[in-house]
């Protein structure tokens, strides 16, 4: 078994999002049924997927910066340049979004959200928005992968290098 | 003292508009960058990558505007729906724009 840094970053930033976008449930269902007893436990939640994501970003940033550049300019020669054109450019930024939203997610769960219904609408939102966006990131990362399959695969059929 | 059920509180309204503010300039920056190339040079020369400082200065127009809020009762002047619904719509066209734009570019 060959495991590279690359790999392991890829997965680590992947298996960071994915745990992010769990967390972000998690915090959607406690809001759901927002009582005195799992405020704590939301607060914790929330602070979890602030964390995650901040991981995300960290070793997306560090695999995106130094081992990217050579996948890009694979999925460009490739048969789906839009994996990268479209669909990395979209991801690269979108992240951000989420990012900003986990962020806010602990200071809107500070609130008491089982005395406060508008409180507890705003971390049900940024909750859900947090998956939605994490989910369509995910999607994303799906594409860009298979770009770079499709690219290789090419490549092994044809035996350039 | 009891929370006003209709608001949201000092930080949950104030950093709720500087996350809107940052999720619209995270999408517009994406937009001129790729458009106004020295731009994204400029940004690029600051921390070795334009995406780099991009989520940099996201993250710092947040944490700023958001304290700068803060210091402000602008929680008490919108109702909690108005900051809600400003976040989520921020979110949503954002996200949007940032797919529609590169479509088109």
């Amino acid at each position: 078994m060959n495991i590279t840094a690359s790999d392991a970053i890829l997965l680590a930033h992947a298996g960071f999002g994915v745990l992010g976008i769990l967390a972000a449930v998690w915090v959607f269902v406690e809001a759901l049924n927002a009582r005195e007893e799992n405020a704590t436990r939301i607060r914790i939640a929330s602070m979890v997927v602030a964390l995650l994501m901040i991981g995300a970003w960290i070793l997306g940033g560090d695999w995106y910066l130094h081992y990217y550049p050579a996948d890009k300019a694979l999925i460009l020669k490739g048969p789906w340049p839009f994996a990268h054109n479209l669909f990395m450019e979209t991801k690269e930024h979108l992240f951000f979004l989420t990012l900003i939203l986990a962020l806010y997610l602990p200071i809107a769960a500070f609130e008491k959200l089982h005395a406060n219904p508008k409180a507890r609408k705003m971390v049900l939102w940024v909750a859900m928005l947090i998956a939605l966006s994490g989910f369509a990131i995910e999607g994303f990362g799906g594409v860009i992968n298979h770009g770079a399959k499709l690219a290789l695969a090419r490549d092994a059929g044809t035996g350039a290098q | 003292m009891d929370a006003d059920t209709s608001r949201l509180g000092r930080a949950g309204s104030s950093f709720a508009v500087a996350a809107a503010i940052a999720i619209v300039f995270n999408t517009v920056i994406a937009c001129v960058k790729d458009a106004d190339k020295p731009v994204k040079t400029f940004m690029a020369s600051l921390s070795g990558h334009d995406w780099t400082t991009q989520g940099i200065a996201d993250v710092v127009l947040f944490v700023v505007v958001g304290l700068i809020l803060w210091k402000t009762s602008i929680g008490e002047k919108l109702s909690a729906n108005s900051f809600i619904y400003l976040l989520a719509a921020a979110a949503i066209v954002s996200g949007a724009g940032l797919f529609v734009w590169y479509v088109l570019y």
